[in-house]
């Protein structure tokens, strides 16, 4: 098979992404308090028609055929984003035969997670009554792995075709991690982190190299292609190419202070674009990291100290420390049956600093526009996804409910497993008690 | 020179020769097998007179210009005017200092080195097969339990280390097995050169061994919480044993001969003579720990290790504990990450640890040094004299190295001192022996000469060797390997005083009177007072109301705008334990938090940061029957012993996934069959074990009292109501089997932890009358998570179920007003109710209501106050109170971590570490609580 026809196929699998949504029903959002998070709150309404939104303003008109949702009293505001998580990769933690997040060897770039979701996750419905929308599936590697494409999926769908927005929305490389600093081998008796510094920092560079030798490679295969070269098709390097010609973003993995600038610095070098995962020592370099240019997906706020002698509010203000500093933060959960207290990630960093507008900015916006995806997800804005939730309050906030939930143009239910076993065992009738 | 001085290395002595000569028979030379050994320095001379020297005499006043005559291995006369002996050998002492032989208080000289394993601590994984030939299923098993076994026996003289300790003025040592939990007799021996063995030894025994962590088997225990609840019946056996045997003795007629014991006779020996105990102790944690320990086990200990000894002493003075100080200071490491930054913890163990010989002498703790394990004796000196840079007396320093360890091993009669009569082990040298440039020149044991080649005579720091050798004797709670390589880091100014400590633990506050006004106070048992008034005083909630009228000299808080609850209370947390799980056995009942409590995880502080003040930490759920619990208030700061508040004793049980899991060895149970099999035979057992004593007590307490069994007392208890079940739960259906389970042996289940398909059976827990104690939210982490619905609080709430909400996690604890608000969202809770999740119901399901849990007046003042509405994500603790002392207050929070900080700093600039600064490198926290690997959620 020649080059072109290669290519061609190539470049269908690629544009895969962003499918249509289903063409059908008009709904209208009438009366309730809009946060579009491009300006000021109002009360309107919003239309969404053949998966999009098709008009917002407070003086909209409603178009003939629209189902109506009555949202007097309540919100409006753009569906939620968990930018990094497992959901559809994994059931039930504990049984391996239940979790498809994690393939063997360190090297996957061509894999991509959309493949293995399973669109009838009981995960799903538990995460979206909460009002998140749409999630970033991860691959799951190693340190110093590149596990696999990241797919963007809107949380409903009888199959995956249905739920992905992009089966290929980023690339998820996790960056070495030269590990806690070592502190734990400054023992009684001495002897460094693993077997000593010198080691570690060789273990480091090793692995450093070996990331630098696929993104090398993935140029080389690229510039064959473009040259016309008659070579034969690499899956692997076909997927690396998409990451070195800034095709997609990097999900690039870093927690602590160092490996965070370590990894900045390494990105930049491979001129890649790309956003910071987890995150959790960010504040530390909180200055730099805004320097840069360099957005966040943290990872949750309610975490432990970094150590033993730091703040006890270390991870709460993490995130109010990133935004005062002027870093684009985004939330996620990193897990899957956690997916649903996204929210309460963000609201946790509240009272700890971040203003609420830019807890909700962080939990809806930001996340689409650090990952391009910003024409389609993030607000409320005439042309985007149908991604639109109504609520009884502010969405951060535990007692609020999500009342209605719109999920790429479709009125999606709120009922889930956890709903339906609450009624069934509500409804039991008082035991036969026996002692 | 003398020709005899060639007496390098092994091969001139008996016991070294033996294997050399195997070693040879094999490869070299197969005459050297038949050889006989022969000596290779003269006949010993046996009278010496070292005249004009100065006398250290440590016993008395130290004589300058003074003779010491030794014959015989005997101290004949010491003194100014001392006439020599026809035929002595004299020694010119001028301008030399004469010492009673140095003893190092603790060794294995004379024995191999136990071989050590891969990785420190308890259980764990580590891959590879694990060697399970040496399987301990329980204490009948007896693991690593050596007490027959006398140090004085098996001697090798050749052991290379001999020469190398008394070329540093060492004659006598305290030596001990290595290998297990009961190493055995330790014995004194003098470090002489003799072609049998047997005749180093000055007494044995005069110790008994004992470690709190051994790899010599697998199994039981492998949990710190373990190791104590098998010395506890190991000593308990060995009364119970000993007053069997009396009675047998005392009258045999009739009666049914007992069994002879080779592991307990030793220790009826010791009871009946008193000696004492070895006992592993780093700090004040493990001194609190070892004082408890021995004195249940009805001995006498040493601590031994006590490099943080410095915090320890008035704990030491008060229970007159001696103690052997490890004289090999920790330092930073060599090859570190250059910018970790250690714990500060760490940081102020090395700066401080050799102020400890010091301190503990002003204390009037009585104390000898030891090496520690080292592999060579180069540092042992140069580690006193570093304490004494850091405030020892060189005449305390001179005690601890002589007087004070023969006193500790009962050997003073004989050894420690320049004294006429005793034994003639004396130390030579150039000068005072800690001063600089000073050289050994001699030592004498049992009065034979030693001369000591100039080249390793001096002592002085430089030249000190790299030293590496396996874990000291006694083994290290907590500690680390000694490295392989080279362990010195930077050089540090010994002189230089030690940081001061800046305050990270105690009390922000500690007022007599508090009155805290004007907030909405939300009582969890009478509603909510609006613009209301709490007078705390002693400790106690004197008043509560509107309006109230400030009492005089009260610290007033002004709370307008604020919220006040109860302290938070967990039912369910594994913060501030040093273990968790005793897997190793399917009942562990033996076994007790309570042992192993660590006052000093910094988890405690970060939860009071939530507004916790009460935590009820549990074992974990590796086992059906686990072990016992300890309910703690968190005052922060406090000893293990003080944080402890008279809860009803609690034991946790374990249903279902976490107990029936694969392990190796294979382990019953592995069904729900199993899992209830074993519960139901262990309370089988209690229930004789119960008849037994009561029996005894009917019968007027005749004869001898039934053998104490741990393990059978605390199901005893379970069964008389003195102690209360909370059982890990998940399935329905297992929860019903142990309801059914607890009737048939006629006590009630206090609480269901977890117990998320609790709502399937909520009528079920309520007739019972058990508690149930949950997640929020968690849930499909594994199968039996996977009908977990986070309505489950509501709805056993509503069927009757006296609820909480519990974290089950050092992070989690921390907003358990958040996860009590959960179940206002998923089941419409009432306000009141959700803060009673996590407030007056836990009190309740631990017995505490009577102390905390709401806020009443005569309760303990414990207090949360929150800046905004506490079942709103937006709120945060701003102060906490725990028994009426601020514990918590987010500003001052704030300055103390800046002085923290700085003290950081310096003590980072004084070690000479993590000097690439970098605040991204900090030490982490260790996932909380689970040592040996187990999953307990």
């Amino acid at each position: 098979m020649s080059r072109r026809i290669w290519g061609a196929v190539g470049a269908l699998m690629l544009t895969l992404g962003l499918s249509a949504p289903v063409a059908g029903q008009t709904f209208a959002i009438q009366g309730g308090t809009v946060h579009t998070l491009t300006g000021d709150a109002f009360v309107g309404t919003v239309v969404i028609r053949d998966g999009r939104i098709l008009a917002v303003g407070p003086n909209v008109s409603v178009p003939a055929g629209a189902e109506v949702i009555d949202a007097t009293g309540r919100h409006v505001y753009p569906g939620m984003f968990d930018a990094v998580t497992t959901l559809g990769l994994t059931e039930v933690g504990a049984v391996d035969v239940t979790n498809d997040s994690r393939e063997q060897g360190d090297f996957n770039p061509h894999l991509q997670a959309a493949t293995a979701v399973h669109p009838s996750t009981e995960h799903i419905p538990v995460t979206r009554a909460n009002g998140i929308t749409h999630a970033m599936a991860v691959p799951q590697g190693g340190n110093g792995a590149i596990p696999g494409q990241a797919s963007l999926i809107g949380l409903d769908g009888w199959t995956v075709e249905e739920m992905w927005m992009d089966a290929g929305a980023a690339m998820s490389i996790n960056y070495p991690s030269l590990g806690g600093g070592g502190g734990r081998g400054g023992g009684r008796r001495g002897g460094g982190a693993g077997g000593g510094w010198s080691q570690v920092e060789a273990r480091y560079a090793e692995q450093v190299a070996q990331l630098d030798e696929w993104l090398a490679a993935g140029r080389q295969y690229s510039q064959a292609i473009q040259a016309g070269a008659d070579i034969r098709r690499d899956l692997k390097l076909e997927a690396m190419a998409r990451v070195v010609n800034r095709d997609i973003p990097v999900l690039l993995s870093a927690n602590g202070g160092r490996d965070i600038r370590n990894a900045v610095e390494w990105a930049e070098r491979q001129n890649l674009r790309f956003v910071i995962t987890g995150g959790r020592e960010a504040w530390t370099i909180a200055d730099w990291l805004a320097e840069h240019g360099v957005p966040v997906i943290l990872s949750p706020t309610q975490a432990m100290p970094s150590g033993s002698d730091a703040s006890y509010s270390e991870a709460y203000s993490n995130p109010g420390r990133l935004h005062a500093a002027g870093v684009k933060i985004a939330f996620a959960t990193f897990n899957s049956s956690d997916s649903r207290t996204l929210p309460y990630e963000a609201a946790m960093a509240v009272p700890f600093g971040l203003p609420v507008e830019a807890a909700l900015d962080a939990v809806m916006k930001n996340g689409a526009e650090m990952l391009g995806l910003s024409g389609d997800l993030g607000t409320i804005e005439v042309g985007k996804m149908g991604n639109v939730i109504v609520t009884d309050g502010n969405p951060l906030e535990i007692q609020t409910e999500v009342t209605d939930l719109f999920i790429l143009g479709r009125k999606v239910s709120t009922d889930n497993r956890h709903r339906s076993l609450y009624e069934k065992y509500r409804a039991r009738p008082r035991a036969r008690v026996i002692s | 020179m003398k020709p005899r001085i060639q007496r390098s290395g092994v091969g001139t002595e008996w016991g070294a020769r033996i294997s050399v000569a195997f070693a040879f028979a094999l490869f070299v030379v197969p005459q050297a097998a038949q050889a006989q050994p022969r000596p290779s320095r003269p006949d010993a001379v046996s009278l010496y007179a070292i005249q004009g020297a100065r006398i250290v005499t440590v016993s008395g006043q130290t004589i300058e210009n003074g003779t010491v005559v030794v014959e015989n291995g005997v101290i004949q006369a010491v003194g100014r005017n001392v006439s020599i002996p026809r035929g002595a050998w004299v020694i010119d002492g001028s301008g030399k200092t004469v010492y009673p032989g140095f003893i190092d208080a603790l060794t294995t000289l004379g024995h191999e080195s136990a071989p050590v394993a891969q990785g420190f601590g308890f259980g764990g994984g580590g891959g590879g097969p694990v060697d399970i030939s040496n399987h301990s299923w329980g204490p009948e098993d007896r693991p690593g339990t050596s007490t027959w076994v006398s140090a004085a026996e098996d001697i090798t003289a050749g052991d290379g280390r001999f020469n190398d300790w008394r070329n540093h003025g060492f004659t006598s040592v305290l030596t001990t097995m290595d290998v297990g939990l009961v190493t055995g007799q330790a014995a004194v021996i003098n470090l002489g050169s003799y072609v049998r063995p047997r005749e180093l030894v000055v007494r044995t025994p005069v110790a008994m061994g004992l470690k709190l962590q051994d790899r010599s088997y697998t199994g039981y225990p492998n949990s710190l919480m373990g190791s104590f609840a098998y010395l506890k019946q190991l000593y308990y056996d060995g009364m119970h044993y000993g007053a069997v045997w009396d009675d047998y003795d005392a009258d045999p007629s009739g009666k049914v001969r007992p069994e002879w014991d080779i592991a307990l006779e030793p220790i009826r020996q010791q009871l009946a003579e008193g000696w004492p105990a070895l006992f592993p102790a780093e700090g004040r944690k493990e001194v609190v720990r070892a004082i408890a320990t021995s004195a249940e086990m009805g001995v006498t200990p040493i601590v031994h290790g006590l490099q943080g000894g410095y915090e320890a002493a008035d704990l030491l003075a008060a229970a007159g504990v001696s103690a052997i100080v490890d004289l090999d200071w920790p330092s930073a490491p060599r090859d570190g990450d250059p910018e970790a930054v250690p714990s500060l913890d760490q940081l102020r163990l090395w700066d401080r640890a050799p102020t400890t010989p010091g301190v503990l002498a002003s204390a009037g703790v009585r104390f000898a040094f030891s090496s520690g394990g080292s592999s060579d004796a180069s540092g042992i000196l140069d580690g006193a004299r570093h304490a004494i840079a850091q405030g020892l007396s060189e005449a305390d320093a001179i005690r601890a190295f002589t007087l004070s360890p023969a006193e500790m091993f009962g050997v003073d009669d004989r050894l420690g001192s320049v004294e006429v009569g005793k034994i003639a082990n004396l130390l030579v040298t150039s000068g005072s022996i800690f001063s600089e440039g000073t050289r050994i020149e001699s030592v004498f044991v049992d009065g034979e000469k030693f001369d000591v080649p100039e080249r390793v005579a001096d002592a002085s720091p430089a030249g000190r060797d790299a030293r590496g050798g396996p874990g000291g004797p006694g083994g290290r709670a907590g500690g680390g390997g000694r490295g392989a390589g080279s362990d010195e880091g930077p050089s540090v100014d010994r002189s230089a005083a030690p940081v001061a400590m800046s305050q990270d633990r105690g009390a922000y506050r500690s007022d007599d009177v508090t009155f805290i006004t004007g907030a909405t106070i939300m009582t969890a048992s009478n509603g909510t007072i609006l613009n209301g008034d709490i007078v705390i005083r002693d400790g106690r909630i004197a008043e509560i109301g509107s309006g109230l009228r400030r009492p005089g000299g009260a610290r007033v808080v002004d709370a307008a705008g604020k919220f006040v609850t109860p302290g938070i209370i967990d039912a369910h947390s594994h913060m501030a334990a040093e273990a968790i799980n005793e897997g190793a056995v399917n009942v562990s009942s033996m076994v007790t938090i309570e042992d192993v409590i660590d006052p000093t995880d910094r988890g405690m502080y970060f939860a009071l940061g939530g507004g916790v003040t009460t935590v009820n930490i549990l074992h974990g759920s590796a086992n059906p029957i686990g072990g016992g619990n300890a309910v703690i208030k968190l005052l922060w700061g406090a000893d293990a012993d003080e944080l402890l508040i008279g809860a009803t004793p609690g034991i946790k049980f374990a249903l279902g996934e976490n107990t029936k899991r694969d392990r190796e060895p294979d382990r019953y149970p592995a069904t729900r069959m199993g899992v209830q099999d074993v519960v139901r035979q262990a309370f089988l057992d209690a229930t004789y074990y119960m008849e037994g004593w009561d029996a005894w007590e009917a019968g007027g307490r005749q004869g001898v009292a039934p053998r104490r069994d741990l393990e059978m007392e605390s199901l005893m208890q379970i069964l008389k109501g003195e102690r209360w079940v909370h059982s890990h739960s998940y399935r329905a259906d297992e929860i019903l089997q142990l309801l059914r389970l607890a009737e048939e042996f006629g006590f009630t289940v206090r609480t269901f932890q977890h117990v998320l398909e609790g709502y399937k059976v909520a009528d079920e827990i309520a007739a019972h009358g058990a508690g149930a104690s949950t997640f929020s939210d968690w849930w499909a982490y594994k199968v039996e998570a996977y009908d977990a619905i986070p309505y489950n609080a509501a709805l056993m709430a509503e069927r009757g179920v006296l609820v909480s909400i519990n974290s089950d996690s050092g992070e989690e604890v921390r907003h358990l007003n958040q996860e009590a608000a959960k179940a206002m969202k998923w089941g419409d809770m009432e306000e009141e109710a959700a803060l009673r999740l996590v407030t007056l119901n836990p009190a309740i399901q631990l017995g505490i209501d009577d102390q905390t849990g709401s806020l009443e007046v005569g309760k303990d003042a414990d207090i949360a106050i929150w800046d905004a509405h506490p079942l709103s994500m937006f709120s945060k603790a701003v102060q906490t109170y725990v028994d009426g002392q601020l514990y918590f207050d987010i500003e001052l929070d704030e300055a103390r971590q800046e002085a923290l900080e700085a003290e950081r700093a310096a003590l980072i600039e004084k070690h000479g570490v993590g000097q690439a600064g970098g605040r991204g490198a900090t030490d982490r926290i260790a996932s909380p609580g689970q040592p040996n690997g187990e999953v307990n959620r």
